[in-house]
């Protein structure tokens, strides 16, 4: 039903029961989903900005999960409650392991893979204390701009 | 800019040649060699080089480098179209590249070394050029180039003022020491005088400033410290955040400490950390998230941080538990925290702190057991005080981080040279942090530092730093004995460095301590220490 539905927009009425029905990837969304999913961080951004249908695909949490880990073998299920409790694996990626996957690029050794998820949580949880401070503050941190401990990870030209 | 070797320095110094450590590769040995006139050890690397003309050369050879850096252009003009002399005959080598360096006409008074005297040859204001003072002169003007990226060239002045401004203040610190205050004073007004003609915003004149106005301090207001130990609480919290943000010691320092006590608590279900200075408990939250992840489960948590007390009724500690709370709540570890306020440390006892005696305890010191080593005559001496409870308290481990540096020396002049090294050094560092406002209030906090260091004596001074064989030496006699940090924490924290965007900072393990340091000057050390037990360890009521 779909199908056909989709067929009206490109042919007219009369048409449809001669044509073979197009293949539209917005019709199989778990499709959609196992192609996404290998897709890198900057990729997955750029498909957010496709359409509405991708857009809320690619703000699905699990992408990002499986980008974080993609390298590493698979952590233990207490990561999940921890990594969503601090503020999701987007911001986990975009924040912290994006930066450092690139940093330590240059002198990377296998063995690190796991390290570096390790580094870039502990980094995040960071980022997530300051942020409750900021939040919180009773006018304690007056003056203080918001978090910022990730800041020494962003390169003054970032494009 | 790094001022290597402290003895080319001091003007009371003789002017025999000292090691030359700030010499590029080949390393020399300055090995006298009357008999042979080569030094026998480059002419087995293949280069013909007189005894005699070793440091010249090696000066020579660090110019030519300054300038290739410095200048990208002339170096592939170089690999065309010169005539590149015999490289065996080192001497004659170097000196002929560098005459491809030469400097525009805008600057005509070039430093041009004399190879007979060592002297320079084109100066207005060198009139008792100490023969080792070159060496400090290429050290300075090497680092001041690396740092201005703009200023390729370096004006003759700008170098001559640089130097002259460290050769006055140890003349300065050095009359201090000697107590005579007026001629230190003239000191001070032609050092503030040389000041405006040298460029403060970084490098020499910076750092040179700081001291400055420390000695200053110190002449005018007296050595009780006044208004640079009158801070309140508050800013220090506040200097001290930024000092976190803007280079990587306190991160370094956390992230090793932490990764030491979660491998002590591996297996512990009840888990106690004290934390010396808990300031805005920036060192917690990982090592929360770290023990939320343990393979196990995560333990019972209780932390007991000890702060300065908040003078206007705010209970900062109170505060900064409850965000730990927080934290520790989203990721499901029990938690529990206690805050000690103690404008002292020494003021702490351990029935505060209410051990229980289940529990495994970790003792966390961040730069804070240098303060307990003003010693007091009247009564016992703090820092055995504190160590004696710590030990009482029996921790699984306790994780000390000091600053690498010998400030707490009797005698001025030699802890202000030490201190002139030490922060010079970190400066350096810190110019690479381009963030701000991180990076000028951080430079305030390492300016209060010195301030205390210099200007202050007595109780008033606080920053009695040691390096890490005399806290070896002390903890050992206390009755500690000395865990190895450990791989992880070795792997953890170079992988730290990596992130940072200067490439200057360097981690080495020593004997099973961590150091972090600049250009292999090591800054900060730390260190992981376990209580020796006798049999009698007792807790406290």
């Amino acid at each position: 039903m779909v199908q056909t539905h989709h067929c009206e927009d490109h042919e007219t009425v009369g048409e449809n029961k001669e044509k073979r029905p197009k293949f539209f990837i917005n019709d199989h969304v778990d499709i959609l989903i196992e192609i996404l999913k290998r897709l890198d961080g900057r990729s997955l951004c750029v498909a957010a900005s496709v359409c509405r249908l991708w857009c809320t695909i690619a703000r699905n949490d699990s992408l990002w999960e499986n980008l974080c880990f993609r390298h590493v073998s698979p952590p233990p299920s207490s990561v999940r409650s921890v990594v969503l409790a601090l503020g999701g694996y987007k911001r986990l990626y975009t924040g912290c392991v994006r930066p450092v996957r690139s940093r330590l690029g240059r002198m990377r050794k296998a063995s690190w893979a796991g390290d570096e998820v390790q580094l870039s949580l502990s980094l995040f949880c960071v980022d997530y204390y300051e942020r409750l401070g900021g939040s919180n503050s009773n006018g304690r941190l007056v003056g203080e701009s918001s978090p910022s401990s990730l800041m020494f990870l962003c390169k003054p030209v970032n494009v | 800019m790094v001022l290597y070797d402290s003895a080319t320095l001091g003007g009371s110094c003789s002017g025999s040649s000292s090691s030359s450590s700030s010499s590029k590769p080949p390393p020399l040995q300055q090995r006298q060699q009357t008999q042979q006139d080569i030094d026998g050890l480059l002419a087995g690397a293949g280069y013909r080089v007189r005894s005699s003309e070793l440091r010249k050369v090696a000066q020579r050879l660090e110019r030519l480098e300054t300038a290739m850096v410095n200048s990208p252009a002339d170096l592939s003009q170089l690999a065309s179209d010169t005539i590149h002399y015999n490289p065996s005959d080192l001497a004659s080598w170097v000196d002929s590249l560098l005459s491809e360096f030469t400097q525009p006409p805008t600057c005509p008074s070039e430093f041009i070394m004399d190879p007979e005297t060592n002297q320079t040859v084109v100066s207005d204001a060198w009139t008792t050029a100490e023969p080792h003072m070159p060496q400090v002169h290429q050290n300075i003007s090497y680092e001041q180039q690396s740092l201005n990226n703009q200023l390729t060239v370096v004006t003759a002045m700008e170098e001559d003022s640089g130097i002259r401004l460290v050769h006055m203040l140890m003349t300065c610190a050095e009359c201090v020491q000697r107590g005579d205050f007026s001629l230190a004073t003239s000191c001070l007004e032609d050092m503030q005088g040389l000041l405006t003609r040298v460029n403060t915003v970084c490098g020499i004149g910076k750092v040179a400033g700081h001291f400055i106005d420390a000695l200053s301090r110190r002449i005018f207001q007296g050595i009780g410290g006044g208004t640079i130990n009158g801070g309140s609480a508050y800013e220090n919290e506040i200097l001290y955040h930024h000092f976190y943000e803007a280079c990587p010691y306190l991160k370094f320092a956390h992230f090793t400490a932490n990764q030491a006590i979660l491998e002590a608590f591996d297996g512990h279900d009840c888990v106690h950390v004290v934390d010396f200075n808990l300031m805005h408990g920036l060192q917690w939250p990982a090592l929360i998230q770290a023990l939320a992840l343990r393979p196990g489960g995560p333990p019972l948590l209780r932390l007991t941080g000890i702060g300065p007390p908040s003078p206007d009724g705010r209970d900062s500690l109170r505060e900064i538990g409850l965000r730990l709370a927080e934290l520790a709540r989203s990721v499901n570890v029990r938690f529990a925290f206690r805050g000690v306020a103690a404008s002292r440390l020494e003021d702490v006892k351990p029935w505060m702190l209410q051990v229980n005696p289940k529990e495994s305890v970790a003792v966390n010191s961040i730069m804070q057991l240098h303060r307990l080593l003003g010693s007091d005559l009247n009564r016992n001496s703090p820092i055995e005080t504190v160590l004696s409870w710590i030990r009482s308290l029996n921790p699984k481990i306790m994780t000390v981080v000091e600053q690498e540096a010998n400030h707490n020396q009797p005698g001025f002049l030699d802890r202000f040279t030490e201190a002139l090294h030490y922060y010079s050094t970190m400066f350096d560092s810190l110019e690479a942090c381009t963030v701000q406002p991180h990076k000028a209030l951080a430079e305030i906090y390492i300016q209060r530092e010195i301030a205390n260091v210099v200007s202050c004596e007595g109780s008033a001074r606080v920053e009695r730093h040691e390096p890490l064989s005399k806290w070896r030496t002390r903890l050992s006699g206390a009755g500690f004995r000395p865990l190895h940090l450990g791989s992880n924490a070795y792997k953890q924290a170079s992988m730290l460095l990596t992130l940072f965007s200067a490439e200057g900072y360097s981690v080495e393990e020593n004997d099973g301590c961590l150091t972090l340091g600049w250009h292999s000057r090591p800054l900060i050390a730390a260190s992981a220490w376990q209580a020796v037990s006798d049999g009698t360890a007792d807790f406290p009521a």
